[in-house]
């Protein structure tokens, strides 16, 4: 068994070898095919860690009280009722609104200077921190500074609405946040709680209270007390807006793997070409064998090896030449200046996935024309026209 | 003892669909000792290849019986089929049929791999001796490509010698060499025969080679004889005649019908090309005739 399948892999290798154009143009279009599934793949997971990181730094809390509208309308101190609950370690009132800078929407965070460290640990590129009653000062996240170009001491102009109109103020820039936390803060801006109420005419309202536990895994108890306190408002646990998020980051992964597939289809009907073509043109190679004695079993090895090294080296290459993709992806986001940013997280199990699938797509397609080889009759060998 | 090949009554007919049959071979009986070297001769068509696919088990016959080297394998399976054409018979055909890819010594080697039954060391120290036997030891690691046609023949006999088979069937051996080259073939052949002992089956139509044979087999429509048979009869003059009137004749009225359908679309022709084409049946019209009656004056004269 083993000398067979030895053997078989060097008529498969030298049938490759001898017809070299063929065989490169098959192995592209396996490499198309998972190229477009890992670098697809492999963006999605970059995104799925982007936001889950993100909101986890944003949120910083276990639980989350906003009203329902999503409007800026929960009073500012109902924070202190909320500190009272058993199991609540602490409440921060917080505002959070979509602000355009320039045509850039961003995300705007209004919080009391003195709570940012009660709920993330911060650390700073460059500049400071924000300061009570430094009501014009404003800090970036560092992704976003970079991408528009904003330095420290900078003034920046942030509005509610398209090209300055709508609420909005002038800021001047005193700190760039490298990260919140022990992962990377990436976008977004902050600026004094008061002064994002006053920036939108909202005193003494907010549009959330973040809450943090003294016990992680009281979320629940103490989110069933907040709903009983505050029946109107939403409450919700961090956990749950993972989930959901994590949901439709499954429809965006599901979507990305279909796109992939489509063309790796398209790369299993050319191995399925490339291996009939091979049978077509050796049918008296295929009669010669069997009549030295070959059996279907040794006939069927030698062209599902061809179709394993095609599908395989696709595999390889498709898989590198993906997170080649996911870098030119990265470059492209960045070159027109829009505000995501895509880590390239190189994971095994993509990796993995991207070579599976192309292997066992090259032995499903290979192996029709492989049986069909199999039971070419011996008679064939003497047929000499 | 058996011998290695025993056809009884053998018959092979191919169903080409719609209705059309070819009896191939025409019960067959035929009886070849061990040792023997036999040269099967017969015009292209007359069944001989068939005959050779059904010793050498790669074919079913439609009836009667196979026995090579006593064992039936008229109702074998493929899988067994394969056993025996690698345990008991050897190949050597017309276009050598190596394998491109591989060199001469895995060429060598295919049947032993096949088989399975002995190790790598010593699949290659056999092929190595084979192909030393035919003279070829300083080209074992060439591809059929870098070789002539003769030594490719030589490979080709080495790989069917490979798991020292009983039978050696060679489709004409020499039918794509040089004559010097295929006597040197032959020579090779008759040598192996005498000194391995084994059976040797060659299809040919050259009576020199088959002349250097034991025994010779005459094939013809299928059928199997000991003695050249008579030569076919060729139609006689009269039928000759016949036939050649007959073509005239049919020439003729096929020209009529198309002079007919030419006026019919007179109408729709532009009057120059109508005229074109009138004027050439009109011609062949005049020729056709002219032979007609020169044909018929020769029968007048007969």
């Amino acid at each position: 068994m083993f000398k067979t399948i030895r053997f078989a892999f060097t008529m498969a290798r030298r049938s490759i070898g001898r017809r070299k154009f063929r065989s490169a143009l098959t192995i592209l279009g396996v490499i198309i095919g998972i190229a477009a599934i890992v670098s697809l793949m492999t963006l999605g997971y970059g995104m799925r860690y982007q936001v889950e990181t993100t909101l986890n730094e944003m949120l910083g809390a276990g639980i989350i009280i906003s009203s329902i509208e999503g409007s800026i309308d929960i009073p500012e101190h109902v924070h202190e009722f909320v500190s009272q609950v058993p199991g609540v370690n602490a409440s921060v009132p917080i505002v959070m609104t979509w602000v355009y800078l320039g045509d850039q929407p961003t995300m705007v965070v209004g919080i009391d200077p003195t709570e940012v460290a009660g709920l993330y640990h911060v650390t700073y590129e460059d500049g400071r921190g924000l300061e009570s009653g430094g009501d014009d000062a404003i800090l970036f996240a560092s992704a976003t500074a970079n991408n528009l170009g904003i330095h420290v001491d900078d003034k920046v102009t942030i509005s509610t609405g398209l090209g300055g109109t709508g609420f909005g103020g002038t800021f001047k820039v005193v700190g760039i946040i490298r990260s919140l936390g022990t992962e990377q803060m990436n976008i977004g801006c902050f600026i004094t709680l008061e002064a994002a109420q006053e920036m939108l005419d909202k005193e003494d309202y907010v549009s959330a209270i973040m809450v943090r536990l003294d016990d992680p895994s009281q979320g629940e108890q103490v989110e069933a007390a907040l709903k009983n306190m505050f029946p109107d408002a939403q409450v919700i646990r961090q956990e749950e807006i993972m989930s959901q998020i994590g949901q439709i980051m499954d429809i965006i992964d599901g979507v990305l793997i279909g796109l992939g597939s489509i063309s790796l289809g398209v790369g299993a009907l050319g191995i399925m070409n490339t291996i009939m073509m091979s049978v077509h043109e050796r049918r008296r190679e295929i009669g010669m064998l069997k009549a030295v004695g070959a059996e279907r079993r040794h006939i069927l090895f030698i062209f599902l090896s061809e179709a394993f090294l095609i599908s395989f080296i696709g595999g390889v290459f498709g898989c590198i030449f993906g997170l080649f993709g996911v870098s030119i992806a990265q470059w492209f986001i960045t070159f027109l200046k829009i505000n995501i940013t895509i880590p390239l997280i190189i994971s095994p199990y993509i990796l993995g996935i991207g070579l599976t699938a192309a292997i066992s797509v090259g032995i499903v397609a290979g192996f029709f024309p492989s049986w069909t080889a199999a039971n070419i009759r011996p008679v064939e060998a003497l047929r000499y026209e | 003892m058996s011998n290695p090949v025993e056809l009884r009554n053998t018959v092979k007919i191919y169903d080409l669909g719609g209705g059309v049959k070819i009896n191939a071979l025409r019960g067959i009986d035929l009886t070849i000792k061990k040792g023997e070297s036999v040269s099967i001769m017969g015009p292209s068509g007359c069944g001989k290849t068939t005959l050779l696919n059904m010793i050498g088990g790669l074919d079913h016959p439609t009836d009667g019986q196979v026995i090579v080297d006593g064992i039936d394998i008229t109702h074998m399976s493929e899988k067994k089929l394969a056993q025996i054409r690698r345990e008991k018979i050897g190949f050597i055909f017309q276009f050598f049929n190596l394998v491109p890819m591989l060199s001469a010594l895995e060429n060598v080697q295919l049947p032993m791999i096949f088989a399975g039954k002995l190790s790598d060391v010593e699949i290659k120290d056999k092929a190595v001796e084979l192909l030393r036997l035919v003279g070829l030891e300083q080209r074992m690691y060439h591809r059929p490509t870098q070789m002539s046609g003769g030594e490719q023949q030589r490979v080709a006999i080495a790989r069917a010698l490979a798991n020292e088979p009983s039978i050696i069937l060679a489709d004409e051996p020499t039918g794509n060499v040089d004559r010097e080259t295929g006597w040197k073939i032959l020579r090779l052949i008759q040598n192996l025969n005498e000194i391995l002992e084994q059976t040797y089956v060659i299809i040919t139509h050259d009576p020199h080679i088959a002349k250097t044979s034991e025994k010779i087999f005459y094939m013809v429509d299928g059928q199997i004889y000991e003695a050249p048979p008579r030569s076919a009869t060729t139609p006689s003059s009269h039928v000759l005649a016949e036939e050649r009137r007959q073509l005239m004749l049919a020439e003729l009225r096929w020209l009529k019908t198309s002079l007919v359908s030419l006026e019919k679309r007179k109408a729709k022709l532009n009057p120059e090309s109508y005229a074109q084409v009138k004027m050439g049946y009109a011609k062949q019209l005049e020729r056709l005739k002219e032979m007609i009656q020169e044909d018929h004056g020769k029968r007048r004269s007969i």
